[in-house]
């Protein structure tokens, strides 16, 4: 479990990797990009085209050109508060988390009940391993927004968890009150809600978690034979079979047309190998 | 009573208003100019379709009442859903409604009618029963927003193609808009313009879905899940149209008919395996019994038009990360727009890599086309449809077709496109009967000028019968039989062997019977999936049962 923030940090890193690296042909951006440099070239002292031209770097992953222009469109006298948040954004994104923590707390000061700032911060905060500090912005992001969506629930949980690797309590509680938000069934929640209860070793509620996920959807089999590899891995084999030949027989029960798809006989495959595992 | 007689006036008031103003009368009513002077600025416009529901949405200029007036016949809608607080955006959820079945409609306020179509144009025809299967034809759009006159052409060449259509004509089920639907950044003012003036027609009696384009998105605040994208549209997300709930408007499903919609956002939500969004698409698609899966995301698996699928990062993630997960679940068709070309492929699987990598000949797994007639037109009167049955479930059809808009070029040149068009137009798919036991699903590219410049069929077998597989009401073993009529089970173990004892577990694997006896009585036990433990003195039998 302590490699779960991990392996999250991982994958940003190369996510961000992966769109620093690439150049891209966003055909209608650069020639946006390219009207706006002529517009300033003909108002050079323009702030406002200074910050469209770097929003427009900014979404083009061009983040250098986007700071530059940012620093540019303040020292020309722009105090709009959202290219405050911009530069706050562009220092994040270029991984720059102190200086993104300082633009953000400015922002905050002049506007501080602002949702996506504080969101930001969180996310901030995060990254410098400001723990405690950034629970507490999220805190305050999870009870001001109005539409939440269920990667945000799922981004403070893994933060909670970040703070204190043991704190799965919490980090589900979070989940059922974003269950409560975006609607019960939730899949990506009820699903991290699954990997949270095994994490902490809370049998029966995962037993449970995955008799929902049985009774909920219409087709099963995928879910039986997930519950079963998760008997045998705490060595309820007895039960693991039952759940196996309830798979088996639902894959039976299938239309024609899924039994031959590669998922299902793929799932086949491993419900043989799980039973000869169990029964030698 | 009084308003059935407002309703006339209004009725009257406004025929002749248009004649006063239009000599060629058209009868469609926008907004009724009386002294209320509340006009309808938007819609109305039809949302989140199901089978018993609708979501009626439209904009007034000033705050009134919302009243939805409905009923299957034109001349006497009785029925009337309404909500009394004063707004400008309204929107009014229509339940209890039949399938299959055609509802007209009316909008006003409490005083009367401000919108409706005295030639019964406005109505909803609410979507057949899941797993139905009859004819759906769907209208495709990507990338339409400019609202210049080539965006009007497509659409007017759609027009006349379903008014003439030799099947169901006039009836267009659903228009599928694959994204960047209002330039220049998806703002309210665009979609007005580039939207609703230019799609208004349809709009009042055809359920809209859409996926999210990066345009959209730069309106559309992901962060809060808000701006116009987001307000505009009203989409399931808690499976109410027949999916998986995910939570999100960002991404969602529906069914209609047999066929299960999955719409993906490939701009905003991350595109990681193991993602929210991969796990519920995962789970979503895993969860479908429907015959047909359609997918739709804005940024292409496969194009060389002015968006390049080997360098941009999104397609490149949609077709690694997404593609072989929704492959190995079976989805037949795949819609892309963001390039503002035309490109469709041959009948791929596997095919993940560059456009360079692809490779016709390589048939098998890991292959790129699949079937005898895979790597030929799809034409039925040409090289033969493509095809898939119960045994060979491989095959899906990518078109990226970006083009209902504004053309833009590109090398237009990826190998694994049969067709690539740098030609205005948008697609039309129609599902329908094969009169041999299967469904055909035909797609048609339309030109600005009417023209078919591209057309194909996957062809698939069997579906039209549902499978029923006669087994033995039920029974599923030689040890255990199930005797329906009498509601009893009987156990019959080998000569040499004893029965000691029979265990019944019950769909979530809880011992709910036990039983030292070889005929067993179940009429108390609750219909549904059991797995049946017969234990002898020599050996344990584990059985699966179905009762009834
Ligand atoms: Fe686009």
């Amino acid at each position: 479990m302590i490699s779960k923030p991990v392996t999250h940090r991982a994958l940003v890193i190369i996510t961000f990797l992966l769109l620093s690296v690439q150049v891209f042909s966003h055909g209608d951006l650069t020639k946006r990009i390219n009207q706006k440099t002529k517009e300033i070239v003909e108002n050079p002292n323009d702030f406002k085209l200074y910050y469209e031209r770097g929003f427009l770097y900014q979404q083009h992953v061009e983040f250098n050109k986007a700071m530059e222009d940012y620093l540019r469109s303040t020292s020309l006298g722009n105090t709009d508060k959202v290219l405050m948040y911009r530069i706050a954004e562009v220092n994040y994104l270029s991984e720059d988390y102190k200086n993104a923590l300082s633009s953000i707390t400015a922002y905050l000061e002049v506007d501080s009940i602002n949702v996506k700032a504080k969101k930001l911060e969180a996310q901030i905060l995060f990254k410098i391993e400001a723990y405690k500090e950034s629970i507490a912005a999220y805190h305050y992001v999870m009870k001001t927004m109005v539409d939440i969506r269920p990667e945000d629930i799922l981004e403070y949980t893994s933060i909670i968890l970040a703070e204190n690797n043991k704190n799965f309590s919490k980090a589900i509680d979070v989940i059922d009150f974003g269950l409560t938000k975006v609607g019960e069934n939730t899949l990506s929640l009820q699903v991290k809600k699954l990997e949270y209860l095994k994490d902490s070793g809370q049998v029966e509620k995962t037993i449970e978690q995955y008799n929902y996920f049985i009774l909920e959807y219409q087709r099963k089999e995928f879910w039986y034979y997930q519950k079963a590899a998760y008997l045998v891995s705490i060595n309820k084999s007895k039960d693991a079979n039952i759940s196996l030949k309830l798979a088996t027989a639902t894959i039976e029960k299938l239309d024609a047309k899924f039994k031959n798809m590669d998922s299902i006989l793929e799932l086949k495959q491993q419900i043989k190998s799980l039973e000869s595992t169990i029964n030698n | 009573m009084m308003k059935k007689i407002t309703q006339i006036v209004m009725m009257l008031f406004t025929v002749y208003s248009f004649s006063q103003t239009e000599p060629i009368a058209t009868a469609d009513v926008n907004s009724i100019h009386s002294t209320t002077s509340i006009n309808v600025e938007r819609g109305p416009y039809l949302q989140s379709g199901t089978p018993t529901s609708v979501i009626v949405k439209w904009r007034t200029n000033i705050a009134t009442e919302s009243v939805v007036n409905y009923g299957t016949l034109f001349s006497s809608l009785t029925k009337t859903e309404k909500n009394l607080t004063l707004i400008t955006d309204h929107q009014v959820t229509l339940s209890g409604l039949t399938p299959n079945t055609k509802y007209y409609f009316n909008i006003g306020n409490n005083k009367g009618v401000l919108s409706q179509d005295l030639t019964g144009d406005m109505y909803v025809i609410t979507a057949p029963a899941i797993g139905t299967k009859q004819f759906v034809r769907a209208w495709i759009l990507g990338d339409p927003g400019t609202a210049n006159n080539s965006q009007r052409e497509v659409r007017d060449a759609y027009y006349d193609y379903v008014a003439n259509a030799p099947i169901n004509n006039g009836k267009t089920d659903m228009m599928l808009f694959l994204g960047d639907n209002a330039y220049n950044t998806g703002k309210d003012a665009e979609y007005q313009n580039a939207f609703f003036d230019v799609y208004g027609d349809m709009f009042k009696k055809s359920v809209a879905w859409s996926c999210l384009g990066n345009h959209d998105g730069q309106s559309a605040d992901s962060a809060t899940q808000s701006g116009p994208y987001y307000d505009i549209f009203t989409f399931p997300t808690e499976g109410e149209a027949g999916g998986t709930a995910s939570g999100t408007e960002a991404y969602y499903s529906f069914d209609y008919a047999n066929i299960h919609f999955i719409i993906l956002d490939s701009h905003h939500s991350s595109r990681e395996v193991g993602g929210a969004m991969y796990n519920w698409a995962l789970t979503d698609i895993q969860n479908t019994k429907n015959d047909w899966i359609v997918t739709l995301f804005h940024h292409p698996a496969y194009s060389k038009g002015s968006h390049d699928s080997d360098e941009d990062h999104r397609p490149i993630e949609m077709r690694e990360n997404f593609m072989p997960m929704l492959e190995a679940n079976g989805v037949d068709l795949v819609l892309n727009g963001h390039s503002h070309s035309y490109e469709r492929s041959y009948f791929l699987n596997g095919h993940q890599g560059f456009a360079n990598t692809f490779n016709p000949d390589e048939i098998s797994k890991g292959g790129h086309t699949v079937g005898s007639t895979g790597h030929g037109d799809g034409k039925t009167d040409s090289n033969g449809a493509y095809e898939k049955s119960i045994e060979a479930t491989e095959g899906a059809v990518y078109i990226t077709t970006g083009s209902a808009g504004q053309i833009s070029g590109g090398e237009l040149n990826h190998q694994a496109m049969y067709l690539s068009l740098n030609q205005l137009g948008s697609c039309v798919m129609e599902v329908e009967d094969d009169g041999k036991g299967g469904q055909n699903l035909i797609v048609k590219f339309i030109r600005e000028n009417n023209e078919i410049d591209d057309y194909f069929t996957i062809n698939k077998t069997g579906i039209v019968t549902p499978n029923v597989v006669k087994n033995k009401s039920g029974q599923e073993s030689k040890i255990l039989t199930y005797l329906e009529d009498s509601k009893l089970i009987t156990i019959a173990v080998n000569k040499n062997e004893r029965l000691k004892s029979v265990k019944f577990y019950n769909n979530i694997g809880e011992l709910v019977k036990r039983s030292r006896k070889d005929t067993i009585k179940i009429s108390k036990m609750s219909k549904g999936l059991y797995v049946v433990e017969i234990t002898t003195n020599k050996k344990i039998y584990t059985e699966s049962v179905t009762i009834k």
